[in-house]
């Protein structure tokens, strides 16, 4: 009967998140008081399996990328890029999305992506060329470097916590996949779009007239925020070998960065998205009811019939099956789930390092596929269509869809030639 | 509150149109910004300039703030680039951007009839942060323009009537 009920209560919840008839976070608070309303899951258990590192980690690292983000420092980089690329397209595209890739491996993807997105529309207008190639580019690069570290995406901050791994070792596993897999983006968008710009010299001198010392408000906050954000980035380095969790390091960093700034601690806890916050508390503790009914050791026992338990099989498949499910439902709910069954696959002897890389690969670069793939994505979308530019599903698609099978393919080579070989 | 200040709240909306020299601006949805922006320069007291179809039907309402973005960011794009913290920000940014007629930068319509209230007016004006509203007929075509101005004049009036006279003594 518990069985049922979780599974009833997880799939409702799982369908309002994918098919937007409810607002998400509310969705998730709902399945996940449900479970404990119903007895499913006490009270004391799904409170404990609230992982308050994850919401420390992102609530820090929201303040820290609030404050920066009213310096100006976003627009500052978008018109430097232009004068770097010397208002020549293409050569731009590629300078962006390299902008976007290192930013967003650092800082919210979200951010990065809405505060580089306003320049690109000015300047693609004063160019007179469609802006959708560069904000197409800018998603796909945003979701490829966000893989890269602990902090650039949320499903990384959630393996990481979960499986103890800290930032330097999703640098060394991960970083080194993700600028193979950009550099080969990089190479596609040559294919993909480089044909369609062709422009005048007199409108490239016009972009090259944009003066990004006037987009900076206040030079002072934006050394004292680069100082501090750098040392936090520093601080997740030398976390583990402190016995910290990087959750402590990102509420450290912001509570130093607000009070060197002499902020106002309520604008700063303004800065952050308290929507996601409560998006994953209601996750955790849904998840924690399927769990403890058996559902998640059934699934993994499952998957493990599958692949006749085989390791490699298991751990490839890991990476097309997440890249696959992030492309149609939100990868955060999606990868909340699948860490228990990791844990799981990894109690039935299979090396669950592998595996944990894997989930976070396919999660990532499997956002990339749809225009609902990820955050980034929507957000972008919806801010194109208001400037009238629609980016259609069909037309995201053509592009996501390429990408996201070589950066899976590309993944599976590396995982087997690195783990299972 | 008196009975005037209760009346007052109460008064319909033509009762206020003309108390002050501020006329509706009417301009079409394909006009080119820059040229609507030279209309309303010369008429800097309307500050919400009413857009209508070929029929004379209030299609959109565009403030000179809007207009005056639309205008600046093709000048002075930085200047408008400084203040995105958001994304509505960042959208409103994309909408100046792109804009090229006056319909890229009209919003609907707002509007209020002839019989309604200025108590009434005045929420309308308030919930969507605008100066004015256009006053419509049944057909939807503009009779005349709600300037917040002039609204509040009347208002105005019934704080005075209620003040308690002044005593000559404690003036001194």
């Amino acid at each position: 009967m518990e069985v049922a009920l979780a599974g009833a209560i997880f799939l409702a919840t799982y369908a309002l998140i994918a098919t937007d008839r409810m607002d998400k976070t509310i969705a998730a608070l709902l399945g996940g008081t449900l479970v404990i309303v119903l007895g499913v899951v006490s009270q004391e258990d799904a409170f404990a399996a609230i992982d308050l590192n994850v919401i420390f980690l992102l609530a820090g690292m929201m303040m820290l990328a609030g404050i920066l983000r009213r310096t100006g420092f976003f627009s500052w980089v978008a018109i430097r890029s232009v004068k770097i690329a010397g208002g020549e397209p293409y050569r731009l595209l590629i300078v962006l999305s390299i902008v976007c890739a290192v930013l967003s491996a650092f800082l919210d993807n979200v951010t990065t992506v809405v505060l580089i997105a306003p320049v690109t529309l000015y300047i693609a207008s004063v160019l007179k060329v469609s802006p959708l190639p560069f904000l197409i580019a800018e998603i796909l690069a945003s979701n490829i470097g966000g893989t890269a570290t602990l902090i650039g995406d949320p499903p990384n901050v959630l393996i990481g916590s979960a499986a103890g791994l800290g930032f330097d070792a999703f640098l060394v596993n991960l970083a080194p996949l993700t600028i193979i897999v950009f550099l080969i983006f990089l190479g596609m968008t040559r294919l993909f779009f480089a044909r369609d710009f062709a422009v005048h010299a007199e409108v490239r001198d016009a972009v090259l007239a944009l003066d990004e010392n006037e987009v900076l408000n206040d030079r002072p906050l934006l050394r004292i925020s680069l100082m501090v954000i750098g040392a936090t980035i520093g601080g997740f380095l030398l976390a583990q070998p402190l016995g910290l969790e990087a959750g402590t390091i990102a509420l450290f960093g912001a509570a130093v960065l607000t009070i060197l700034a002499r902020l106002d601690a309520e604008s700063v806890l303004r800065e952050v998205e308290w929507p996601t916050l409560f998006f994953f508390v209601g996750l955790f503790m849904l998840v924690e009811g399927v769990v403890q009914v058996g559902i998640i050791d059934a699934v993994a026992h499952g998957l493990i019939e599958l692949t006749n338990g085989d390791a490699t099989v298991t751990t490839l498949g890991l990476i097309w099956l997440s890249g696959i499910a992030s492309a149609i439902v939100d990868n955060i709910p999606y990868t909340a789930t699948m860490i228990p069954v990791v844990r799981e696959l990894g109690a039935t002897g299979i090396p669950i390092e592998p595996l944990w890389w894997s989930l976070a690969l396919g999660a990532c670069l499997g956002g990339n596929a749809t225009i609902v793939g990820a955050s980034a994505n929507v957000v972008v979308a919806n801010l194109a269509g208001k400037a009238g530019h629609a980016i259609s599903f069909g037309s995201f698609l053509r592009y996501g869809l390429l990408v996201t099978t070589m950066s899976l393919a590309v993944a599976t080579l590396y995982v087997f030639a690195r783990y299972l070989s | 509150m008196s009975e005037r200040t209760r009346r007052i709240r109460h008064t319909p909306v033509q009762e206020c149109v003309s108390l002050l020299p501020i006329d509706p601006l009417l301009v079409h949805p394909g006009d080119d910004p820059l040229e609507v922006m030279h209309r309303a320069a010369e008429r800097p007291q309307t500050r919400l300039l009413g857009v209508v179809d070929d029929a004379g039907v209030l299609v959109g309402v565009l403030s000179t703030e809007g207009l005056a973005e639309a205008v600046v960011v093709r000048v002075s794009p930085e200047t408008l680039i400084a203040d995105i913290a958001d994304i509505a920000d960042a959208a409103r940014f994309g909408h100046a951007v792109s804009a090229s007629t006056v319909e890229d930068v009209m919003v609907t319509p707002a509007t209020i009839s002839e019989t309604a209230t200025i108590d009434e007016a005045f929420r309308r004006m308030h919930a969507r942060r605008l100066s004015g509203l256009y006053v419509i007929d049944e057909a939807g075509r503009p009779t005349g323009y709600l300037d917040l101005l002039e609204l509040t004049m009347r208002y105005v009036e019934a704080l005075e009537d209620d003040r308690p006279p002044v005593d000559p003594r404690t003036e001194a």
